[in-house]
C-alpha cells in the first residue's frame, strides 16, 4: 500500500515533466550489471554479534527519462537485484534466497549539453525499496538466535546518488555506463533480530549497470 | 504359449497326481515291475525307465506321462543310459544267477533313429553304464571299467575291479533293484564327470575323467559298512556328489553328510537343482518313516523345507533340464514332481519361528502376539493350529493368508518364574509340506532375576566371544550358521554358513580366524573375523575319517576332540597352512586310539595348555611348552556341562576346579538338582552358571579362585536358565572382551548381564511427574507423562512395542494399583501413560529390583492440554522462530493431556481412525488474542496417548516475535509464545 502510493506520485511527476520541457527528447532504456551490499552487524549481548548483509546478485534495471534543458533532466527507474539475505557469524553462515526491487525517482545533471556525443552525468534521488524473502523455510537456522531470516516482504524509503556517462550510437540510440549507490534503512523484518538483539544504521547497495536507451 | 498351458495343466495334474494319503506331491506313474534306472531323452519328449523285473524298457511320454510303449530287453535291465548325441540307448543286464541257472550278463545298444539293436555279452555282472560328453559309455562290471563305443560296438578296458561283489541270483522276495544290484552311477550335466558306486558287502566307489579317461577312486571306502541309499548324484561341474547319504566335493572331503538315516539301500534318492541352487534328497532317517523330500542347501544341507511325497522314490532322480520337473525312479516305478511349479502347490509356512511373551512380576500375562500362516505361492490354502494349555490362538484354523492372535493366560505360567518353551503345532490336509512348528517362549520373572534375553530360534550350540573385537559369536546348529553379534547393541550383524551340523568353534591364537568343527561333516569351516569372509575349510579326516567337534588353541597348536567313521574319539592337530589334520599317534604317554566321542577340548587364553574333558569322566591337559600331553587322568565315573580353563592354571569342569595337574582341588556348592551350564574365567575371578531345568530362572555366581569356593551374597538369578545338558558339555556364558557385558546362551536364545550385574540396587524414590509435551505439572487422564525420581530403572531402555508394555528393564509404575504403560525408563526419569481411568487425587507407586517406591500423590485434571509442537500443513515442518506462523496457515496442533475420549482407547494401544476418537470436552484456540478457527480435533490415529487440533490463522492475528497462542479446554489451558508473520 505504501509502495503503490510512492508510485503514484511519482507518475505524477513524470506525467507533469513533459509539459514544462516540451519539445526535449524522451529516453527509454534498459540495462544489467551487478549490486553489491554493505553489510550491518546485528549485535546480542548474549548469543553474541553477527553481520547481516544481502549477497551480490545480478541487477537489472529499466528506466524513463526525458531532457528539461540542455543540462538538467530526470527520470524514473525500476531495478530487480537478486542475492541471498546472509548472516555471518564465527564460521558460521545462514543463507536464504531473496530478491529486492527498487522504484526511485532521480534528478539527472549532464556536463555537457545534448547536442554532445559524450555527456557525463551525476544523479540523485529517492523512492522505495522492497525486500522479498524468498527462501525454504527449516525448523532452525544457523545464529537464530542473534536474527531470523524470514520468507516475507517489507518496504523501505531508498535514497540515490549517482552518476554516470552517456554516449550516442546513432540519430536514436545511446549507450549508458553508470553507477548508483542506494542508500535504505535496514530491512529489519526479512532480517529480524531475535530477542535482545539490536540492529541500527542503513544498507548501501553499490549498483554498476550498462544499458542502453532509446531516444525520441 | 501352449508348451506353457501345457506345463501348467501337468503340473497341477502332478500335485495330487498320487496315490495320497493327505496332501502330498508326486505324480506316480507305474510301470507294473520294479524300475531300476531311468533316462532323459528331452529331443524325443520321453523317458526311459528301465522295468528290472519284466525285462523292459518303459517309454513314458514327457506331456502327458502315459507309458507310450515298452521295449523288450534281456533279462535284468539294471541300468540305462543316453549318449550325449541322443542317438543310443545303452541298457546292461544284471543276470547273476547261480548255478543250475546260467549268468547272462550283457549290455544292450539301441539305436535310437534306426531302432536297430545289438546285444553284447559281458563277463561280469555290470555295477551301471553312463555316458560321457565324448559320446562313449562307461560300463563298470564287479571286475573291470570298460568303455564302450555305441557306434563301432568295441569294447576298452580302462581298468580292473578287485574285492566288488555282487548279489547272487535269485534273491529273496520283495527286494527291489537296489538290494540286488547294490550299484548306481551317474553323470554330471557337463558330462565330464561320471561318478559311481556298488558292492554288496561294502562300499566301493570310483571317479571317471571324461576327457583323461582315467578312472580312480572315489573317495568313498567301505571295507564293511554300507552307504544308503545306492543313489549317486553329481551337481552341474562334479564340484559336489552326493553319495548315499555323503556329500564329497573335488578334493574327496566329506563336506556334509546327513546325521540321521537308515542305510536302506532302495529308499531315497538325491539330486541337485543347479538352476535354483538346491539338492532334493530323500534320505530316510528312520525306517519305515513317510516319505519326505527335503528341499537342502547344497553348500551344508541346511533343510528349507520338506514335502510329503506320493511314494518312496527308490532310486536315481533326473533334473528337466529347464528346471521344471524331477523324474525319479520309485516304488511303483517312476515319480515326477513338479519343482519348478511349486507356487501352484499347496504349502503353508509361519512367519515367525518364535513367539515370546514377556511378563514381569508387574502384570499377569504379557500382550497377545500376532503372526501370519501363508502359502508361499499365494495359495488359499486351509490350515488348523493347535495350542498346548495356557496359550489360545485365535483363529484356530483359517485359510492363508490368515493373521493369527496368540495370547496367553498369564494365572497358567504365573509361578513360573524363568522360560516355558510351548509348541503350536500347524496342520494342513491341503499343504504338502510339513510345516515346522511355532515355538511359544513364556517368560515370567520377579524383579530380581536380572539378564536382558534375546530371542534366537534354533538349536544354539557354541558360544564364544572375540578377544580383541566387541563381538561374539553363537553357533546355530539346525540351520547350520555363525552368528556374528556387535557386542554394543547385542544386533546380530552377520549370519554365516557353516558346514552341516556345526558343533564347536575356537579363534586362533593370532584372533585372525574362527574356525567351526562339525558333527555332519568332515570340513572345518574357517572365517577371518576382519572380513568376515570364508576361508579354505580344514580337511579334518585325517586319514580316518575324523570329524572335528570340539576345537582348542594354544600357542603352539590346535587341537580337535574327534570321531572317526567308526564312532571312535580322537584328538587330531588341524594344520592351518597345509589346511590338513594328521591324528596324534598318542597323547604323548597315552593312547589315542578311542577317547570318548563325547568330548570338549577349551585353551587357555595365554595359549599355555589344552584341556580335555570327556564324559567318561576322564581329562587330559596338552601342555604347549612340551608340545605333548603331560596329564591325563580320570577321577570321575562321569563329567558334564561347563567346561573353562584359566591361564592361571586352573581349570573348571562341570561343577570341580582343577589346578594344573588336573587334581580335583574342589567342588563348587551347586544347589540340589541344579545343573552347571557355563563356567568363564576373568583374571583370578571366574563367573558361573547353574540351573535347575531350562524352564526355571539360571544362577549365575561370581566365584572366588584364590580359594576355590564361592563368594558369599554373589548368587544372582538370572531371567531365564542357560542352556543345558546331562549327557554332555555346555559352552554357555562369554564375558566381552571390553568387560561391559556378560553373554549366556539360555532357553529362548541370549541373555545379555551387564558387568556388574549384582551391584546392590537402591529403592526407588519418586519425586515428581509432569506432561511430557510441555513438562507443566498438570496432568488429565491419558496424558503422556515424565515422572521424576531416583533409581527408576537400572539401564537407559527404550520400548520398541505398541500396545506399549507395563514392565520395562525391570521397572514397572502403577496408578491406584493400574498398570501404567511405558514408553522410556532410566534411573532419574520415566516417560509413561497415564490410564484414563485415572482421575481426581491419586497414588502412583513404581517397582523396581531396588524394591517399591514409597506412595506418590497427585491430583489428576479432567483436561490438561499441553502441546508438543505444532506443525504448518504447507511444509509439514514444526513452527519455530525459522519456521514462523504465516497468516493464512493451516496448522496441526499437537497436545498431551486433553482427557477421555470417546470412543475409549486403552491406555498404550494406538488411537483408532475409523471412528476417530474425540476428547469429550472441545478446545478453542486463540493466537494473539485473535480467535483460531479449530477445524479438527481427536487422538492422533495410530499413535498412543498424542492428540491433534487442527486450526485455520486467519490474516487478522497480529505478526511479531512471541506471540501468545493460548489453547483451553474447559478447565484446562495452556499458553505457548509462537512468532507470526505476514
Amino acid at each position: 500500500m505504501k509502495m503503490n502510493g510512492v508510485v503514484t506520485m511519482l507518475a505524477g511527476l513524470l506525467v507533469l515533466a513533459p509539459a514544462a520541457a516540451f519539445g526535449q527528447k524522451w529516453e527509454v532504456g534498459g540495462g544489467a550489471g551487478g549490486g553489491f551490499y554493505t553489510s550491518q552487524s546485528i549485535t546480542n549481548p548474549t548469543a553474541g554479534n553477527a553481520d547481516a548483509k544481502i549477497a551480490a546478485g545480478p541487477a537489472v534495471g529499466a528506466w524513463l527519462a526525458y531532457l528539461a534543458n540542455s543540462h538538467w533532466g530526470g527520470e524514473i527507474r525500476y531495478n530487480l537485484q537478486m542475492g541471498d539475505y546472509m548472516l555471518t557469524a564465527g564460521g558460521n553462515q545462514a543463507r536464504f534466497s531473496g530478491a529486492t526491487q527498487t522504484v526511485n525517482y532521480d534528478f539527472q545533471y549532464h556536463f555537457r549539453t545534448s547536442e554532445d556525443a559524450v555527456r557525463p552525468y551525476f544523479a540523485f534521488g529517492a523512492g522505495v525499496k522492497h525486500y522479498q524473502g524468498t527462501g525454504n523455510e527449516v525448523v532452525s537456522q544457523p545464529l537464530s538466535k542473534i536474527a531470523l531470516l524470514t520468507k516475507t516482504n517489507e518496504t523501505r524509503a531508498v535514497a540515490s546518488f549517482g552518476f554516470g556517462v552517456k554516449a550516442r550510437i546513432g540519430t536514436n540510440w545511446q549507450l549508458r555506463a553508470e553507477v548508483h549507490d542506494y542508500l535504505s534503512p535496514f530491512p529489519s523484518k526479512v532480517f529480524t533480530p531475535n530477542v535482545g538483539s539490536k540492529v541500527n544504521g542503513w544498507l548501501n547497495d553499490i549498483v554498476p549497470m550498462v544499458g542502453l536507451s532509446y531516444i525520441f | 504359449m501352449k508348451s506353457k498351458f501345457l506345463f501348467v495343466i501337468l503340473a497341477v495334474m502332478l500335485v495330487f497326481g498320487g496315490n495320497a494319503l493327505g496332501a502330498t506331491v508326486g505324480k506316480v506313474v507305474s510301470i507294473g515291475g520294479q524300475s531300476s534306472d531311468l533316462a532323459l531323452d528331452e529331443a524325443r519328449g520321453v523317458l526311459y525307465v528301465a522295468n528290472f523285473t519284466a525285462n523292459r524298457v518303459e517309454v513314458i511320454n514327457l506331456s502327458d506321462l502315459s507309458n507310450q510303449t515298452s521295449i523288450n530287453v534281456a533279462a535284468g535291465p539294471n541300468s540305462l543310459a543316453l549318449s550325449a548325441d541322443g542317438r543310443y540307448l545303452v541298457i546292461t543286464h544284471f543276470s547273476n544267477f547261480v548255478a543250475p541257472a546260467s549268468s547272462t550278463n550283457g549290455l544292450t545298444v539301441i539305436d535310437l533313429t534306426t531302432s536297430g539293436r545289438q546285444t553284447f555279452a559281458l563277463g561280469n555282472p555290470p555295477l551301471g553304464v553312463a555316458f560321457g560328453a565324448d559320446n562313449l559309455a562307461l560300463v563298470v562290471t564287479t571286475q573291470e571299467y570298460l568303455l564302450f563305443d555305441p557306434v563301432s560296438g568295441t569294447t576298452q578296458t580302462l581298468g580292473t575291479i578287485a574285492g566288488v561283489t555282487a548279489k547272487t541270483l535269485p534273491v529273496p522276495p520283495a527286494n527291489f533293484p537296489p538290494d540286488i544290484t547294490n550299484a548306481s552311477m551317474a553323470v554330471s550335466a557337463d558330462g565330464l564327470t561320471v561318478y559311481g558306486l556298488g558292492s554288496s558287502t561294502g562300499t566301493f566307489t570310483f571317479k571317471y575323467d571324461v576327457l583323461s579317461k582315467q578312472v580312480g577312486p572315489g573317495g568313498i571306502v567301505l571295507s564293511s559298512g554300507v552307504l544308503g541309499p545306492r543313489i549317486v548324484s553329481l551337481n552341474q561341474d562334479a564340484s559336489k556328489i552326493m553319495a548315499g547319504w555323503v556329500m564329497i566335493d573335488r578334493q574327496g572331503t566329506f563336506i556334509n553328510y546327513f546325521k540321521a538315516k537308515t542305510n536302506e539301500f532302495s529308499k531315497g534318492t538325491t539330486a541337485f537343482d543347479s538352476q535354483r541352487g538346491l539338492l532334493y534328497a530323500q534320505i530316510p532317517a528312520v525306517a519305515g518313516e513317510l516319505p519326505v523330500l527335503q528341499v537342502t542347501d547344497p553348500d551344508n544341507l541346511n533343510v528349507f523345507e520338506k514335502w510329503q511325497l506320493s511314494e518312496n522314490f527308490t532310486g536315481k532322480s533326473v533334473m528337466s533340464s529347464d528346471g521344471n520337473f524331477l523324474y525319479g525312479v520309485s516304488e511303483s516305478g517312476v515319480m515326477v514332481l513338479p519343482v519348478g511349479s511349486m507356487k501352484t502347490i499347496p504349502r503353508v509356512t509361519a512367519s515367525v519361528e518364535d513367539l515370546v511373551f514377556r511378563g514381569s512380576a508387574c502384570t499377569s500375562g504379557a500382550p497377545a502376539q500376532q503372526f501370519t500362516v501363508s502359502d508361499p505361492g499365494g495359495n488359499r490354502v486351509a490350515f488348523r493350529i493347535s495350542a498346548p494349555a495356557g496359550v489360545t490362538v485365535f483363529p484356530s484354523s483359517g485359510v492363508t493368508p490368515a493373521v493369527v492372535n496368540v495370547s496367553i493366560d498369564g494365572s497358567s505360567f504365573g509361578s513360573q518364574k524363568g522360560t516355558t518353551t510351548l509348541l503350536l503345532t500347524i496342520q494342513s490336509d491341503q499343504a504338502i509340506n510339513v510345516v515346522p512348528p511355532v515355538r511359544v517362549l513364556v517368560n515370567q520373572k520377579d524383579p530380581d532375576q536380572k539378564g536382558t534375553f534375546l530371542d534366537i530360534p534354533g538349536t544354539l550350540s557354541d558360544l564364544l566371544a572375540d578377544p580383541g573385537r566387541n563381538r561374539y559369536y553363537v553357533l546355530r546348529q539346525d540351520t547350520n550358521q555363525l552368528l556374528v553379534f556387535d557386542g554394543g547393541s547385542h544386533t546380530k550383524i552377520a549370519t554365516l554358513k557353516t558346514y552341516n551340523s556345526p558343533t564347536g568353534m575356537a579363534i586362533t591364537y593370532d584372533g585372525r580366524y574362527v574356525m567351526i568343527g562339525h558333527n555332519g561333516s568332515q570340513a572345518v569351516a574357517i572365517y577371518d573375523l576382519d572380513t568376515l569372509q570364508a576361508q579354505p575349510y580344514i580337511n579334518a579326516e585325517a586319514g580316518a575319517g575324523n570329524e572335528a567337534h570340539s576345537i582348542a588353541v594354544s600357542a603352539k597348536a590346535i587341537l580337535a576332540a574327534a570321531v572317526d567313521f567308526q564312532g571312535k574319539g580322537h584328538v587330531i592337530q588341524l594344520d592351518l597352512a597345509t589346511r590338513r589334520a594328521i591324528q596324534l599317534p598318542s597323547l604323548g604317554a597315552f593312547s589315542n586310539d578311542n577317547i570318548s566321542t563325547t568330548t570338549v577340548a577349551v585353551g587357555t587364553p595365554n595359549g599355555a595348555a589344552i584341556l580335555f574333558a570327556s564324559a567318561d569322566g576322564s581329562t587330559a591337559l596338552y601342555d604347549s611348552n612340551a608340545g605333548t600331553f603331560s596329564v591325563t587322568r580320570k577321577d570321575f565315573k562321569a563329567l558334564n556341562g561347563a567346561y573353562a580353563a584359566s591361564s592361571f592354571g586352573q581349570y573348571v569342569v562341570g561343577s570341580t576346579v582343577l589346578n594344573s595337574s588336573l587334581t580335583p582341588i574342589s567342588t563348587l556348592k551347586t544347589d540340589t538338582g541344579n545343573t552347571a551350564s557355563g563356567f568363564v574365567f576373568v583374571d583370578n575371578v571366574g563367573f558361573r552358571t547353574t540351573t535347575p531345568g531350562t524352564a526355571n530362572p539360571g544362577i549365575i555366581q561370581r566365584v572366588n579362585l584364590a580359594n576355590g569356593t564361592l563368594s558369599a551374597n554373589r548368587s544372582t538369578r538370572m531371567v531365564e536358565s542357560p542352556i543345558t545338558s546331562t549327557t554332555g558339555f555346555t559352552r554357555t556364558l562369554a564375558l566381552l572382551y571390553n568387560r561391559t557385558a556378560i553373554i549366556n546362551l539360555t532357553t529362548s536364545g541370549l541373555t545379555i548381564l551387564p558387568w556388574e550385574y549384582d551391584a546392590s540396587v537402591a529403592p526407588p524414590q519418586l519425586t515428581g511427574i509432569r506432561n511430557a509435551a510441555d513438562q507443566s505439572k498438570p496432568v488429565a487422564p491419558g496424558t503422556l507423562v515424565s515422572v521424576y525420581g531416583n533409581n527408576l530403572s537400572p539401564v537407559n531402555v527404550a520400548s520398541s512395542q505398541i500396545p506399549l508394555p507395563t514392565a520395562l528393564a525391570d521397572s514397572c509404575l502403577s496408578v491406584n494399583g493400574l498398570s501404567v504403560p511405558l514408553i522410556w525408563v532410566s534411573p532419574t526419569q520415566i516417560n509413561a501413560q497415564l490410564p484414563y481411568q485415572a482421575i481426581g487425587n491419586v497414588t502412583m507407586t513404581l517397582k523396581t529390583p531396588g524394591g517399591t517406591s514409597d506412595n506418590f500423590n497427585f491430583t489428576v485434571q479432567p483436561t490438561a492440554p499441553g502441546v508438543f509442537n505444532i506443525i504448518r500443513q504447507s511444509n509439514q515442518l514444526e513452527v519455530t522462530d525459522t519456521n514462523p506462523i504465516h497468516k493464512g496457515d493451516t496448522l496441526d496442533i499437537y497436545v498431551s493431556g486433553m482427557g477421555q475420549t470417546s470412543p475409549i482407547v486403552d491406555a498404550g494401544y494406538p488411537a483408532p481412525s475409523d471412528p476417530l476418537a474425540l476428547p469429550l470436552v472441545a478446545p478453542t484456540v486463540k493466537l494473539g488474542n485473535a480467535a483460531l478457527a479449530v477445524r479438527s480435533y481427536s487422538l492422533t490415529p495410530g499413535q498412543v496417548g498424542v492428540y491433534q487440533i487442527e486450526v485455520f490463522v486467519p490474516d487478522n492475528v497480529p505478526p511479531g516475535l512471541n506471540m501468545p497462542l493460548q489453547i483451553n479446554q474447559g478447565a484446562g489451558s495452556t499458553l505457548l509464545a509462537v512468532r507470526v508473520v505476514d
